[in-house]
């Protein structure tokens, strides 16, 4: 499985998928799973995707919930979950990412995006305290999803 | 996306064209004509104003880089690299010939790969008159995944050189934390000339059967850029101005003059006129001369000739560099072979305490910073001036020029035209509108 993170660790709450990566190393939780950090290139998942393993993209995002709360969901809920998210590489959101990988045949089947709502996005260090809260919350959905991956009866899954 | 607000009526015409699309930020497009008089044709700058120059005072002379590099997630590189030359000179750190290559290197890199993504992603679908590059997909499948591929490569790069592509973290004062080995520069080596330069002869054709399409507008402008003697100067060079010559990097604020626009929360700049032209077109009008034969065979084949004053062409100018950087990063790469590996250790230990400036040209223009630096080698005063701010004024005057040239035009195609005008410059917006600070304390 591969756990990939998108989002501007000097853009505070724009971190959160930074501060995962940083947490799963650190604790050594999810030991199989594969780290990528896109930082601010949403772009380079589409060459960084697993095609066959369970793939977990972790975004800051907002959804209009209160500021720390996580949410799972589907690539193609992605543009009716998320008002804005703050990557914007020349106007590629994760939206754009999905579609664009969708086109060229190289969105993986199995793919959930794990969304942080922020408190702030502001040019600076840190995440906020809602936030640095919900970073184990997000690594216990990540392994919920680990867990449903390996037991769904679902005709895509090896 | 546009918003039309009015149709035409003869001399009438008001456009807003509201956070244009395929841009690295937020701008507007505004144009304001009444019977035939224009009373505003010009790009505003909505985006909040960054402080990174306020983050900057008081950290060490390691983090200078680290900071800068984060002020925007397209032009990490050309931030860091232009950082570290900066703290270098300030704190008189002497760096050696691998190091000035292996950075060379890096911003080859880092040019292809924002040249092919403004190219492929934000310019051809105009050229095709699609809105994005989404119908190419279904349509021109194998462009958009050779863009992909030369993004791809462009990025290997970074990774192999300074650690990743994005946010690179091995380039630090003094050279490098790590040294690439043998085997991925020769790896490296491969793919640029087995994949890059048959994807790049691709583009040249993919791009020559739309040459119809790009604008024909000219407008004579100040065109600044880097200049060096020895080659296509990217990583360093004089200060080369069409209008004025050469100066030193270290007189860039009169080659800037920055000043504050009430429609934009980036600062404009000016010079010689009312305004001057920074990035690839600027680069290829003073430095044609320094281009590999490929990159001049790739102008030719686009019709892109010295002395061009259309800005739309600024594209084809991205490209024609494109290819030099790829043969450039092949003949850097037998360089550093053939003069064998060093482990070298950055050399950290300042010789001095004071002010440097350091100038780089990255995709989309001159980068200026400067620091001046206490005896506890920390950050006392940081500026920089973003290539997007020193377009700014130029694209306006652009507008106003040619908004009467094509008033008979309806008002979506006057729009699309606008569109496609500041959308030539790539204008990085969140970089630009990175400072309001100094003027506001003072």
């Amino acid at each position: 499985m591969r756990i990939l993170a998108v989002g501007n660790s000097f853009y505070g709450d724009d971190g959160v998928g930074t501060a995962v990566l940083d947490r799963i190393r650190a604790t050594g939780l999810l030991p199989d799973a594969e780290i990528f950090d896109a930082h601010s290139d949403p772009l380079a998942l589409i060459d960084e995707f697993d095609p066959e393993g369970l793939n977990v993209v972790v975004d800051a995002a907002d959804m209009g919930l209160e500021p720390g709360t996580a949410v799972v969901f589907r690539p193609e809920e992605v543009a009716l979950k998320i008002r804005s998210d703050r990557l914007s590489l020349h106007g590629f959101d994760l939206a754009a990412v999905f579609d664009l990988a969708r086109g060229l045949g190289r969105l993986p089947a199995r793919l959930v995006v794990v969304g942080v709502q922020p408190a702030a996005m502001d040019p600076d260090q840190g995440l906020s305290a809602a936030v640095t809260a919900a970073v184990p919350r997000v690594i216990s959905l990540i392994q919920a999803e680990v867990r449903k991956d390996g037991t769904e009866d679902d005709p895509r899954h090896r | 996306m546009s918003t039309a607000a009015e149709t035409t009526t003869g001399r009438n015409l008001d456009i807003k064209v509201k956070h244009l699309t395929r841009v690295e930020g937020h701008g507007n497009i505004v144009v304001d004509m009444k019977n035939g008089v224009l009373a505003r044709a010009e790009l505003e700058i909505v985006e909040a104003p960054r402080y990174f120059e306020a983050m900057l005072q008081g950290r060490s002379f390691h983090e200078a880089a680290i900071i800068t590099s984060r002020i925007c997630g397209i032009c990490s590189l050309g931030h860091q690299i232009t950082s570290l030359k900066t703290t270098e000179e300030a704190l008189g750190l002497e760096v050696s010939e691998q190091t000035v290559l292996l950075r060379k290197l890096l911003i080859h890199g880092a040019t292809m790969q924002s040249n092919v993504l403004h190219a492929y992603f934000l310019a051809v679908p105009d050229f095709l008159k699609q809105g994005s590059v989404f119908p190419l997909i279904g349509s021109h499948p194998e462009v958009v995944m050779r863009a992909l591929r030369m993004k791809r490569l462009a990025n290997d790069i970074g990774d192999v050189i300074s650690g990743r592509a994005v946010h690179p973290i091995t380039p630090v004062p003094g050279g490098f934390t790590r040294i690439p080995t043998v085997a991925e520069l020769e790896d490296l080596k491969r793919q640029l000339l087995d994949q890059m330069m048959p994807d790049l002869l691709a583009t040249v054709e993919t791009l020559k059967g739309l040459a119809a399409a790009i604008p024909v507008f000219e407008r004579e402008t100040e065109y600044i850029s880097l200049r060096s003697d020895d080659d296509y100067a990217l990583y360093d060079g004089d200060i080369c101005s069409t209008d004025t010559g050469r100066v030193p990097d270290r007189e860039y604020r009169r080659m800037t003059n920055e000043y504050i626009v009430p429609h934009s929360t980036s600062k404009h700049a000016k010079v010689s006129r009312s305004s001057y032209m920074v990035g690839a077109l600027a680069r290829w009008n003073n430095n044609h001369d320094r281009l590999c034969d490929l990159a001049l065979t790739a102008a030719g084949a686009l019709g892109l000739k010295p002395g061009c004053t259309n800005p739309y062409m600024n594209t084809i100018a991205q490209v024609v560099e494109t290819a030099h950087c790829a043969v450039d990063a092949v003949a850097i790469i037998d360089r550093l072979l053939g003069a064998g590996l060093k482990d070298e250790k950055p050399n950290q230990e300042p010789t001095r305490f004071g002010t440097g400036v350091g100038a780089t040209e990255v995709p989309r223009g001159i980068l200026y910073h400067e620091y001046t630096y206490d005896r506890q080698a920390r950050v006392v005063k940081a500026n920089a001036i973003i290539p997007t701010g020193q377009n700014l004024a130029n694209i306006d005057d652009d507008m106003k020029k040619l908004v009467p040239e094509i008033i008979d035009k309806s008002k979506a195609e006057i729009t699309l035209h606008l569109e496609m005008l500041v959308r030539a410059y790539d204008p990085c917006i969140s970089c630009s509108v990175h400072m309001l600070d100094v003027e506001f304390i003072e």
